[in-house]
């Protein structure tokens, strides 16, 4: 594992390390809301495609072997969602949760279908295109003992699915489908307000970010400044924060360095 | 402020919801809806995309100023912000993360599982029309697969193996602890309300687990939960189930 410090403006009594992959999904929503708070932590990078997330010092931190885990001096915090609202309630800094309670529902409710409906379907076309491809021509017997070491049994599954193809034509076309539902409800929201979930840039916005920030590279018919100018906006909005560029700066793969995509002028409208 | 929930039997979140709701003292007028009929598909509200869209399936819906709200724990969330009784949750930042963190492994992991057991032993029934006007396609296709009676054994045994790796969590995290969260909680209530009725329908979970057995009869006794249960009209609300939250497509 290597690793980083990145200073940044706020001291903390206990000190914060992030173990994460690229500024991507669900890695990137804690390592962004760090960075928007002005949270100096310690990066230790796992590559995913490496399975360092599966090596037993890793392991020692979060069993389950899923990646974002944070470390807060003895506290040890997973999953992705819920570690940014900790983020948010314990440290100073910028407020990343609007004042309003209903404000506050509509943020968590675009985050859980985002982590729960829609991210499952983008992630599985990304583990197709880009992570399958990235590991599958590795040794063979390498491979399957990698897979044997995953703790969770569904991780296991979807692994063994990316790295061999076996992602069936029916499960990736109802993908398709759920993206390019996700991508309208998207537009119809942004329409709305200048942000996701509510007036005020929030962890909605952090959230979705991660999830759609290549989506006018990856799904242009679907997303691009005729179609979805508010999807646009917002996202060249999020891309302009200095907290977004110097995130999407820590990644390594050509998986992150889409996120150009977003220094191309707006040529649409969008309002 | 005026505020209208709509809600079915007091089981899963309808029950999260209105025991919610009572424990906070929140001011509401509560209608009843039959969610096992595919009811909620005709309220006025039921297109709108943060109704149709709501990952929990056929839940509870609170009507606040003209907004429709959805999906349970964080209506709860929402009840805990405004309402007068005693706070659902811990002061703590970490506390907080706990709360979030186990309700999500809950409605992730145990109420899809809860919900396709409930609704292989109690089947709700919605007539073709109805079944029509659902909004997303693919709750529409579990309301459909479940009207045809098909259940997959493979679903089946997982959402056994859900069960007991729920209740093990639970018998662990209640050692030392009369409350999941130390005091009584959101994850009390979310917890409760989608296993009630799995101690008939899974009841191996449930052997040998007596912190587990003494916290959901503490939980069931509460005043809160006793006041949402008390509006059974069946009798017998762990039995009422409609269609839940999808089980993970994958990984």
């Amino acid at each position: 594992m290597l690793c980083n410090t990145y200073k940044m403006t706020v001291g903390l009594m206990h000190s914060v390390t992030l173990y994460h992959w690229e500024p991507n999904a669900n890695s990137g929503k804690p390592m962004l809301a760090l960075m928007e708070k002005g949270v100096a932590f310690e990066s230790h990078y796992l590559d995913l495609l490496k399975f360092d997330q599966h090596q037993p010092d890793y392991l020692a931190i979060n069993p389950q072997g899923t990646i974002p885990a944070m470390v807060h001096g003895e506290r040890v915090l997973t999953e992705s969602t819920a570690i940014m609202e900790y983020v948010n309630e314990e440290f100073r800094g910028p407020r990343l949760m609007p004042e309003d309670p209903r404000d506050r529902w509509r943020v968590r409710w675009w985050m859980k279908f985002m982590d729960q409906w829609l991210g499952p379907s983008f992630s599985m076309i990304g583990w197709k295109v880009f992570v399958g491809p990235a590991v599958s021509s590795r040794d063979p017997g390498e491979l399957q003992a990698a897979i044997a070491r995953i703790p969770l049994p569904e991780r296991r599954v979807a692994w063994r699915k990316a790295i061999y193809g076996e992602f069936g034509e029916e499960e990736l076309k109802e993908s398709q489908r759920r993206v390019a539902l996700g991508i309208r409800m998207l537009e119809q929201e942004l329409a709305k307000r200048p942000w996701l979930a509510s007036n005020q840039y929030s962890l909605a916005d952090i959230n979705g970010f991660n999830l759609a920030y290549a989506l006018p590279l990856s799904q242009p018919a679907l997303s691009n400044d005729e179609l979805t100018p508010n999807i646009l906006r917002w996202l060249r909005a999020i891309y302009a924060r200095p907290a977004a560029k110097a995130c999407w700066a820590l990644g390594r793969t050509n998986l992150v360095k889409r996120v150009t995509i977003l220094e191309q002028p707006h040529s649409g409208g969008g309002g | 402020m005026r505020m209208t929930l709509y809600h079915g039997e007091p089981n899963g979140p309808s029950l999260t919801v209105l025991a919610t709701l009572f424990a906070k003292e929140v001011q509401a007028e509560l209608v009843r809806i039959d969610l096992e009929s595919g009811q909620r598909h005709t309220l006025p509200c039921a297109q709108e995309p943060l109704v149709a869209m709501s990952v929990e399936g056929e839940g509870a819906v609170l009507v606040v100023a003209g907004e429709a709200m959805t999906d349970s724990v964080f209506i709860a969330c929402y009840l805990d912000d405004v309402g007068p009784g005693a706070a659902l949750r811990p002061a703590d930042p970490y506390g907080r993360w706990e709360t979030m963190h186990w309700c999500r492994q809950m409605t992730e992991r145990t109420a899809p599982a809860a919900a396709y057991l409930g609704c292989w032993a109690h089947p709700p029934k919605a007539d073709a029309a109805l079944l029509e006007r659902i909004g997303s396609v693919d709750l529409r296709a579990r309301w459909q697969q479940i009207a045809a009676g098909k259940f997959s054994a493979d679903h089946l045994t997982d959402s056994r193996t859900k069960i007991h790796q729920a209740t093990e969590k639970i018998e662990a995290r209640l050692d030392g602890r009369q409350w999941l969260m130390g005091r009584f909680s959101i994850a009390d209530i979310e917890t409760y309300a989608w296993l009630a009725g799995m101690v008939r329908l899974v009841p191996a979970a449930f052997a040998a687990k007596p912190r587990t057995t003494a916290w959901l009869g503490r939980v069931r006794t509460s005043p809160a939960v006793a006041q949402a249960l008390a509006l059974s009209r069946t009798g017998d609300p762990a039995a009422s189930w409609s269609v839940g939250p999808e089980i993970n497509r994958w990984g």
